[in-house]
């Protein structure tokens, strides 16, 4: 009896190439055998992968590289298998936009800020998914854009994606930076505005990637194997004809293989979606000019040391990682 | 929040368990060891809140609870009401008891600079509570399993004797016979059966 590979997922639109790779049978035509975890918290996929109950996740970047660091439990040998997806985080503010759209940078961006946090009325509690997320780095930029001291001006707090919705609905929060579909359906039922996100801070940047253990990494064939299935499961991902049934899929309950996603949210984010920050999927292996950004900007935080930034350097771009094909005779 | 007092005797654990029966069960079990102080996470307060109230030694915590992930902020965001580190309990030597609290559901987390003594037990009986409640709660699974399989049976013979004009034995047998012939279970024959009859094809 094989035992499957766990796949660690968090109920977001970014967990869509492991959901349809899943649910479309394309693990299952690479010889892999799988079983997707759906998992409450982000800390959950980073202690699941450093006790030895994940053997691999969708993840940010921040969080995979303190994990490895261990800077917040054992340290783990993670290995980045794959990209998955690009952008996608919104930066929701509750109320009533001030401008039209989107917020300038500089001083008109300040004055937008000034005039939302007068309509709030204290100052403002900010959540993101978890500390050391992209989404964190994302809102840093963004304040710092528009001249808002983030340490000083602002609250920061941490909760999952799928609560904020009814947080902005009891004024728990007043604003967040948080991945799709939650941004938009924020919009969608009137609870909060986009000011900004990954396009206005950091164009296509690289937002989750595939991390796997090292001992899948280690097992004959099965990492390229994994990085083949996802690499198909991502290409059907990109093509905009397929966003019915992806929105579907991922709408579906837990038992039935989706993440219960709120439908019309999704289907406005998938790409060929008109979300103002609509998700993109990304193929091919995780190159270091994917978190370079990352790793200077945790830097800047004091996150990582001189030594850690150097060592960090090298662990994108594994050149042995090839696509195989998935005729079976051949595994 | 006051500083805790290392040279206390005391140890003050804090149970985070969104079930509150099981919550509750362990702090009564915990509590019966007087070199405890147990606290409990009121129902809507979140746990970094709770944790920033109470400052406790030790923090038990249902994996389930989303908002885990906030306990990780508390160093990186160093605010002035905890500055103290929190780190997960336990150390790599004992990396078989970590996974048994995980496999049971339960994570632990040390909020002092140090180790405190005596936290493996803690641990070990919040795992062995947790244990017995998930082979009861398996236990109620599988048996509204089993009736629901009961149910899918039984409407299913019912429906073949109306259909065949026989009794429940005859029904049964080749129900049973059928299963065996195709080798797979019974409740998936009288499953395959019934949708079968709906669809107009018996």
């Amino acid at each position: 009896m094989t035992v499957p590979i766990r796949i660690g997922v968090m109920k977001l639109a970014d967990s869509a190439p492991v959901i349809m790779a899943q649910q479309k049978g394309i693990f299952a035509r690479y010889g892999l055998e799988t079983e997707i975890v759906v998992s409450p918290s982000w800390a959950n996929i980073a202690d699941g992968l450093a006790w030895n109950r994940l053997d691999a996740a969708v993840l940010f970047a921040p969080l995979a590289l303190m994990t490895i660091l261990g800077r917040r439990g054992h340290d783990t040998v993670l290995r980045p298998l794959s990209r998955i997806s690009r952008g996608g985080n919104t930066i929701m503010l509750r109320g009533t936009n001030p401008a039209e759209g989107v917020w300038r940078m500089g001083g008109e961006g300040r004055e937008m800020f000034d005039m939302w946090q007068a309509s709030v009325g204290r100052k403002p509690r900010i959540a993101v998914v978890h500390i050391y997320s992209t989404h964190l780095l994302i809102l840093r930029r963004f304040l710092k854009m528009i001249d808002v001291d983030i340490d000083r001006e602002v609250e920061i707090l941490v909760m999952p994606p799928t609560d904020m919705i009814s947080a902005f609905s009891k004024e728990e929060i007043d604003g967040c930076c948080v991945g799709a579909p939650w941004g938009t359906e924020a919009e969608r039922i009137g609870l909060a505005f986009c000011a900004g996100g990954s396009s206005t801070v950091l164009p296509a940047h690289i937002e989750k990637i595939l991390v796997v253990s090292d001992a899948l990494f280690r097992t004959t064939d099965t990492d390229q194997r994994m990085f083949s299935a996802m690499q198909e499961s991502l290409s059907f991902c990109q093509m905009s004809e397929h966003r019915d049934e992806i929105t579907e899929t991922l709408a579906l309950p837990l038992p039935e293989g989706g993440l219960m996603l709120p439908r019309q949210a999704t289907f406005r984010i998938l790409p060929g979606g008109a979300a103002q920050e609509a998700l993109g999927f990304a193929s091919g292996v995780v190159q270091p000019s994917d978190i370079k950004w990352i790793i200077n900007d945790m830097a800047t935080l004091g996150w990582l040391g001189h030594d850690d930034c150097s060592n960090l350097v090298f662990w994108t771009g594994s050149p042995d990682t090839r696509l195989v094909h998935a005729d079976t005779s051949s595994l | 929040m006051k500083d805790v007092d290392r040279s206390r005797a005391s140890l003050k654990v804090l149970v985070a368990d969104a079930n509150s029966k099981r919550g509750h069960a362990l702090s009564q079990t915990l509590c019966a060891d007087t070199s405890l102080e147990v606290l409990t996470v009121p129902a809507g307060l979140a746990l970094i809140d709770a944790v920033q109230l109470h400052g406790p030694d030790v923090v038990l915590v249902d994996m389930e609870r989303a908002d885990r992930d906030a306990l990780d902020s508390i160093r990186a965001l160093s605010r002035s009401a905890l500055e103290r580190p929190v780190a997960l309990f336990v150390d790599e030597d004992d990396v078989e008891l970590m996974e048994t609290a995980f496999d049971t559901g339960i994570c632990s987390y040390n909020v002092l600079e140090a180790l405190p003594q005596d936290v493996k037990p803690l641990l070990r009986t919040a795992i062995a509570l947790y244990g017995r409640f998930r082979r009861v709660r398996d236990e109620l699974a599988e048996a509204q399993r089993a009736l629901a399989e009961r149910r899918i049976i039984e409407q299913a013979k019912r429906s073949f004797m109306k259909n065949e004009k026989t009794g429940e034995v005859q029904a049964h047998r080749w129900f049973q016979r059928r299963a065996m012939q195709t080798s797979r279970k019974l409740v998936i024959v009288a499953q395959e059966y019934l949708a079968a009859q709906k669809n107009g094809d018996v």
